[in-house]
């Protein structure tokens, strides 16, 4: 049995309305894999190639090369084998028009989170000149200047080993960035605990299929999973893409790949981006909790924390403008049972 | 070591001996000498036709010179208390600084008001003031500020030069005391519009005009000698205002201090926090900018309340020992 996948006008920038269709990579009929350029599509910022989310089959084509298409609507349909998608529509094409649509026109972009930042640090001229020329995030250099100003002085015992420190600030800066960000967001927590075993493979597919069936709240079309990976070079998050179309075995296969990749500080650059929720894993710590996090356009985090050999806390962190109390608890009570 | 008031005698001197047009006129200059002896004995050097006693009437004094100027003459009016040129404002503002720019070019002002100015001689509130931001604020007025009797020699020649009017503000308190410089012997020129750098050092950068040159100076001495090293800049003529040398001061130093006599409010000195907020070298600042200032206030009659109106030596020593170790 098929599945009918549209692939929409993604949303490339914060001003992005609609996009113009530049031609296409592929006819109806066609076979594709996933990550094969589908069709190419032109906005006044950015030029973008569009990829097959999926291994399948293109059904139809939809937009006509040259169209201007709203964000959100369909470019193509797609025929995918598998059988949990962001949206079925074996049915009908009339929903093919309208569900997308609502999914993505909340959808941010990645790309362009910095727009609120910088609100209240101090710092003298000459230090914001010098954090910007070495990279380094005024937001989390420690202030020692009167009226907690950063000074010179601060900026330079921050800047210890050009060549790791860079680095290290760069992804401090962007997590701190984040979730600086999310702070003022409405948010709470839910947690339970667990004595099931899983590994992380398991933990990131379970939770992306509970998502996927709650479309009612998804502000993204797709599902992209953060994990928190320590590197020598600071965090890094590597984002695995509707990780619940894979097997177990492939995904357990990519996850290893990648926590080795990244912990030399090297995550491929297609894994960077598309994160529409975060697992933060404790255990690896040995710590039973942590402040929740919420980052940028994400709506969900996991937290698992450790409790004992047999079990683990799992906390939920929900932004509570695109859920309510009953949808977190549903939510966590979705992971729990299916792990 | 001639004194400032001798050093401005002696550039008067050679500008009467060079040119038959330069006379002076004021309250007081001719016999008795000028009210704080500056003229001294130019009346019996030069006679009564180049050295004019005049009634009490600023503004008939300042117009008079305006039309000797308009008619080729060279004028050097004395006011005898900066104070009293509000009588002659019109004469000053109005007339003097906007005839060359509403004639066209055609007619110029070649005319020097001198006028003591500044506090600490207990005169109190109408005969202390320091009106730096007046002038420099008349766009046509060129205004000079000497702290040493040297620059005052050679910036008053320069000034007796300019084919437009040049206000020339002299302290009271610096008339009697002989500079650090010995002044030259013959009559060369400072410019006007170039400020002096007095020294130089690593810390800090200090600028201030007329007698808190002299202060910071003190400063600068007591300082170098725990190792704190600071250039201090005299911008001598504030209007133009030669803001280059503070900028690269500022470059190498990171932190800048001001300090002028007159009130903070709309004061002289902003116009450089201005200037350096707006240059690219607002980013070389590794500490916020510290001015000292006058008080808001009339200056007192009682000699405590004076001195507190104003920044002294141990005012500018607590600023500049703070902006150095509190800002790294």
């Amino acid at each position: 049995m098929s599945f009918k996948y549209p692939v929409v006008m993604p949303k490339m920038s914060m001003t992005m309305e609609t996009g113009e269709l530049i031609g296409y990579h592929v006819k109806a009929g066609d076979i594709v894999k996933s990550g094969d350029v589908l069709f190419e599509v032109m906005t006044d910022k950015i030029d973008m190639e569009v990829e097959a989310p999926a291994d399948g089959v293109i059904e139809s084509l939809v937009a006509e090369p040259g169209a201007v298409v709203d964000i959100g609507k369909p470019v193509l349909i797609m025929l995918t084998e598998t059988q949990i998608m962001a949206f079925d529509f074996s049915g009908d094409g009339a929903s093919i028009e309208a569900e997308p649509e609502v999914a993505a026109v909340i959808e941010q972009p990645i790309s362009e989170p910095m727009a609120v930042v910088y609100t209240h640090v101090k710092a003298v001229p000459k230090a914001r000149v010098e954090a910007l020329k070495r990279g380094i995030d005024l937001q989390i250099i420690i202030p020692t200047g009167p009226d907690q100003t950063i000074m010179m002085a601060d900026i330079n015992s921050a800047y210890l080993d050009p060549a790791v420190s860079k680095r290290q600030m760069a992804n401090k800066s962007l997590i701190a960035k984040g979730i600086q960000m999310t702070r003022e967001i409405p948010q709470s927590s839910f947690s339970r605990s667990v004595s099931t075993n899983f590994d992380q493979a398991r933990l990131i597919s379970v939770w992306a299929s509970v998502l996927r069936s709650r479309p009612d709240i998804a502000i993204h079309p797709h599902v992209g999973v953060a994990t928190i990976i320590e590197s020598k070079y600071g965090s890094a998050l590597p984002v695995y893409k509707d990780p619940d179309l894979l097997t177990h075995a492939q995904l357990s296969a990519l996850v290893a790949s990648t926590n080795s990749a990244a912990t030399n500080g090297k995550v491929p650059l297609e894994m960077l981006t598309g994160a529409t929720t975060t697992i933060f894993d404790l255990t690896t710590y040995s710590m039973s909790a942590a402040t929740p996090l919420l980052f940028p356009n994400q709506i969900t985090s996991i937290t698992i924390g450790y409790e004992s050999a047999t079990t683990k806390n799992i906390s939920l962190t929900i932004d509570l403008r695109h859920c309510d109390f009953y949808d977190g608890a549903q939510l966590l009570d979705a992971l729990v049972a299916s792990l | 070591m001639l004194t400032m008031a001798e050093a401005i005698r002696e550039a008067m001197s050679i500008a009467f001996d060079e040119r038959s047009e330069v006379f002076l006129l004021g309250e007081d200059v001719g016999i008795y000498g000028g009210a704080f002896g500056v003229s001294g004995d130019m009346y019996h050097r030069y006679g009564a036709e180049r050295v004019l006693d005049t009634p009490i009437a600023e503004l008939g004094i300042v117009g008079a010179a305006v039309g000797a100027a308009l008619a080729g003459m060279r004028p050097i009016v004395e006011i005898q208390f900066s104070d009293f040129t509000a009588q002659a404002m019109d004469q000053i503002a109005n007339q003097a600084a906007k005839i060359h720019f509403m004639l066209g070019g055609a007619l110029h002002v070649p005319m020097v008001l001198r006028t003591p100015q500044g506090s600490g001689t207990g005169a109190a509130a109408q005969h202390s003031q320091n009106l730096e931001p007046w002038f420099a604020s008349v766009p046509g007025l060129k205004v000079v500020v000497p702290s040493n009797p040297a620059d005052a020699k050679g910036l008053l020649l320069s000034a007796i030069d300019d084919p437009n009017p040049v206000i020339f503000l002299e302290h009271k308190l610096l008339y009697k005391i002989p500079g650090r410089d010995p002044v030259p012997e013959g009559s060369e020129r400072i410019p006007l519009g170039v400020a002096k750098v007095v020294r130089e050092g690593k810390e800090l950068t200090i600028v201030a005009t007329g007698i808190m040159v002299n202060k910071s100076w003190e400063v600068c001495e007591k300082l170098a000698a725990e190792g704190i090293s600071i250039t201090l800049i005299d911008p001598r003529t504030i209007s133009p205002l030669d803001m280059q040398p503070v900028y690269e001061s500022v470059e190498k130093t990171g932190r800048l201090l001001v300090v002028q006599e007159g009130p903070s409010h709309a004061g002289f000195i902003n116009e450089v926090i201005a200037q350096m907020a707006g240059s690219p070298t607002f980013g070389s600042l590794i500490a916020p900018i510290k001015r000292l200032a006058g008080m808001n206030i009339p200056i007192p009659y009682a000699p405590q309340l004076e001195k507190a109106a104003v920044p002294q030596i141990e005012d500018i020593e607590i600023a500049a020992r703070e902006i150095v170790k509190n800002w790294r």
